[in-house]
């Protein structure tokens, strides 16, 4: 399960009048990884916060459905129940909450939400530890507060644990290559290949092509001005790369 | 004479006991030293923000030594968040010393013996006079020179809150040569109104350490009126946490003196406040040798009405070179009405020094909060998981881990009776 309807999506900043998304439409069926690309200030940060349920926006247009329902109406947790995760840009440092009690808790969250038994300790850890190891993540890292003292490597991949441990359908990855030397990002896209199946859709978003190297999308859209200007299959990126985004906007990369 | 024109009701109330008062010579000396000023209030620089002589708006005369019924003071001395902790207990109940409910230390190196007359003090402190003159009991405790005392020493004290008096004990401690203790006061309160002024004085000597923790849970509408004086020789050590939970009003007064180089002491603290109650913690660390350290860190929740202060003063006389000293207070405000008011001072008489303050006061971050949401986490729980977090940070002073664990028992019951308040509130408006 886990298709995602974005129809004429139009945001705008709920505190001033810019329009950020303007007429964004998009379909993710299970299974399927989609990148989108375009220029800085095109909307593809909005559109994953947007997604996730930050505050600070405003629809004033169009609807979002996870399997027909309304997305836009669930609160943050509530969407992370129903699978949706985002791995942030800029993953936020918590102090004094450990990583392993913030994912402990997060998980048995959502299986409540969703009506399963919480997991006990010993299940998660096994879990836990069996995840991060596959990602390179000492158990020492797992005890230190959330991101703190993390570096940019580390907390891209913390993000990428979070997401093996939480098991979402619906991955939102938010410029996941940003600022990762080229070792650290093919760990990280090793994690996420580890975790592409059936029942799991992936939407990438990245301002270059050297991530889809390695994480190879179904479909490609460049997004501009905050809409969808272009869609193809993977070449699309490549022929980006080559031209650059001065076809699609003035914010040329 | 310097006498107030016209005292509150409270203040006459002292008056007219302490008058008929047949004490020693002085603790006579520092009732009348109280009496020539009275109650602090606003217009004294302290005190701006503690106004006892509005404060106290009822007489609380000073209690006569009163036995209160043992099934009572057990009943409260069972609340102690350190239940269970393996320790010694000494309990005071309503300001009487009670051995028969007691256990001491087995320890052979140190001593407790009841305290007669307080050791007099010269200060013109008026919680200091107050507890001198209207001594009710208290105990004295040696560690003697070398001696590691593992076990903490928790002295309870108890109000059984049926008697609207002031009860003013006092617990000496003087840490041997070398000697270490970790020394528990616990404050505990249900029901009633009445007035703790309670005091500790401590000396450590050359090496000695001290873990002094504190925690007051006095009753909602009791008042906590409390000193520390502690007096640390060379290369001594403190570590001193103070969490306030209890007491609609509470003044929380710290004087810690260098009086031999090469030490170090760590005061910190944590209030956790609601309704409209009131908690002013004033520190005074005065370096008076060189090459000593000093820190004082304060981590705050102020919720509803509420109103924290925190007034922390750094003096380094002219020959403390190589002092090091440092403050901060941090409040996470959780609603519009709550208040913290933050004054650092440093009076710098040396030259090469470092000493420095910070204060912040605010909301949770809101990217926090959206993060721990982001990850499937209910929003109160969010908000709970990072107030924890903060306070918890307030704890790892405290370096017994059972200790800590009782620590931050109570501040999760603490939260937890606060989030039911707004679920009720919440369900209230929606009604």
């Amino acid at each position: 399960m886990g298709i995602l309807e974005i129809k004429d999506l139009h945001v705008k900043l709920a505190d001033e009048d810019k329009v950020i998304l303007d007429g964004l439409s998009l379909i993710v069926r299970p299974g399927e990884v989609h990148a989108i690309m375009g220029p800085n200030g095109s909307g593809k940060s909005t559109l994953s916060y947007v997604l996730a349920g930050r505050e600070g926006y405003e629809v004033t247009g169009g609807e979002v459905l996870l399997d027909g329902e309304d997305l836009l109406a669930m609160e943050p947790n509530e969407r992370a129940a129903r699978g949706v995760f985002l791995a942030f840009q800029y993953p936020i440092e918590i102090p004094g909450v450990a990583t392993m009690q913030f994912l402990k808790v997060a998980l048995n969250a959502q299986r409540k939400a969703r009506g399963e038994p919480e997991m006990s300790t010993p299940e998660f850890m096994r879990l836990i530890r069996d995840r991060a190891q596959r990602l390179g993540i000492s158990p020492e890292m797992l005890k230190r507060p959330v991101n703190v003292g993390f570096s940019g490597g580390e907390k891209k991949r913390a993000e990428i644990l979070q997401m093996a441990v939480l098991e979402p359908s619906m991955c939102i990855m938010d410029e996941t290559d940003s600022g990762l030397d080229i070792d650290a990002l093919r760990i990280v896209a090793d994690g996420v290949n580890g975790l592409r199946s059936p029942d799991r859709a992936m939407i990438v978003i990245t301002h270059y092509q050297r991530l889809l190297e390695y994480i190879v999308p179904d479909r490609v859209h460049v997004l501009s001005q905050g809409r969808i200007v272009k869609s193809g299959d993977k070449s699309l990126a490549l022929e980006l790369e080559e031209r650059g985004y001065a076809d699609y906007g003035r914010d040329a990369a | 004479m310097n006498m107030p024109i016209r005292n509150t009701t409270a203040e006459a109330a002292y008056l007219q006991a302490g008058q008929a008062m047949v004490v020693s010579p002085a603790r006579r000396a520092a009732f009348d030293r109280f009496m020539a000023s009275g109650l602090p209030h606003r217009r004294m620089e302290d005190w701006r923000w503690t106004d006892l002589k509005q404060l106290l708006a009822r007489p609380f005369p000073p209690a006569a030594p009163v036995l209160t019924e043992a099934r009572t003071v057990e009943r409260l001395v069972a609340l102690s968040p350190f239940e269970g902790v393996p320790r010694a207990r000494l309990v005071i109940a309503d300001g009487v010393y009670r051995p028969e409910l007691s256990e001491l230390p087995v320890t052979a190196g140190v001593s407790v013996r009841l305290l007669s007359d307080p050791t007099p003090i010269d200060a013109d402190d008026p919680l200091l006079l107050l507890n001198t003159a209207f001594f009710t009991g208290g105990l004295k405790i040696e560690v003697a020179a070398g001696e590691n005392v593992t076990l903490p020493v928790e002295i309870v004290s108890v109000n059984s809150g049926e008697r609207a008096e002031s009860f003013a004990p006092r617990i000496e401690v003087a840490i041997g040569d070398g000697a270490a203790l970790t020394l528990v006061e616990t404050h505990l309160g249900i029901d009633g109104s009445y007035v703790a002024l309670p005091l500790t004085l401590a000396m450590l000597g050359a090496g000695a350490r001290l873990d002094r923790i504190k925690v007051q849970e006095d009753a909602a509408r009791a008042y906590h009126l409390a000193n520390a004086h502690i007096d640390l020789g060379a290369e001594a050590t403190l570590r001193d946490f103070t969490f306030t939970i209890g007491a609609a009003v509470t003044r929380n007064q710290g004087f810690v003196t260098f009086s031999g180089e090469g030490s170090d002491a760590r005061v910190t603290g944590s209030y956790l406040l609601h309704d409209r109650q009131h908690c002013d913690t004033r520190l005074v660390i005065d370096h008076a040798v060189p090459r000593c350290t000093s820190r004082e860190i304060f981590k705050c929740v102020v919720d509803e009405e509420a109103r924290g202060i925190f007034q922390g003063k750094v003096i380094v006389r002219p020959n403390a070179q190589k002092t090091d000293g440092k403050q901060s207070s941090h409040a996470l405000l959780l609603s519009p009405t709550a208040e913290f008011d933050a004054k650092p001072e440093l009076e710098i008489f040396a030259d090469d020094v470092i000493c420095g303050h910070g204060a912040t006061a605010g909301d949770l971050e809101e990217d926090h909060v959206f993060y721990l949401r982001s990850r499937g986490i209910p929003e109160d729980r969010a908000r709970s998981m990072l107030i924890t977090a903060f306070i918890a940070e307030a704890f790892d002073d405290v370096t017994d881990e059972r200790l800590r664990d009782g620590l931050a028992a109570r501040a999760e019951g603490w939260l937890d009776r606060q989030r039911r308040t707004a679920d009720a509130e919440g369900m209230d408006s929606d009604g």
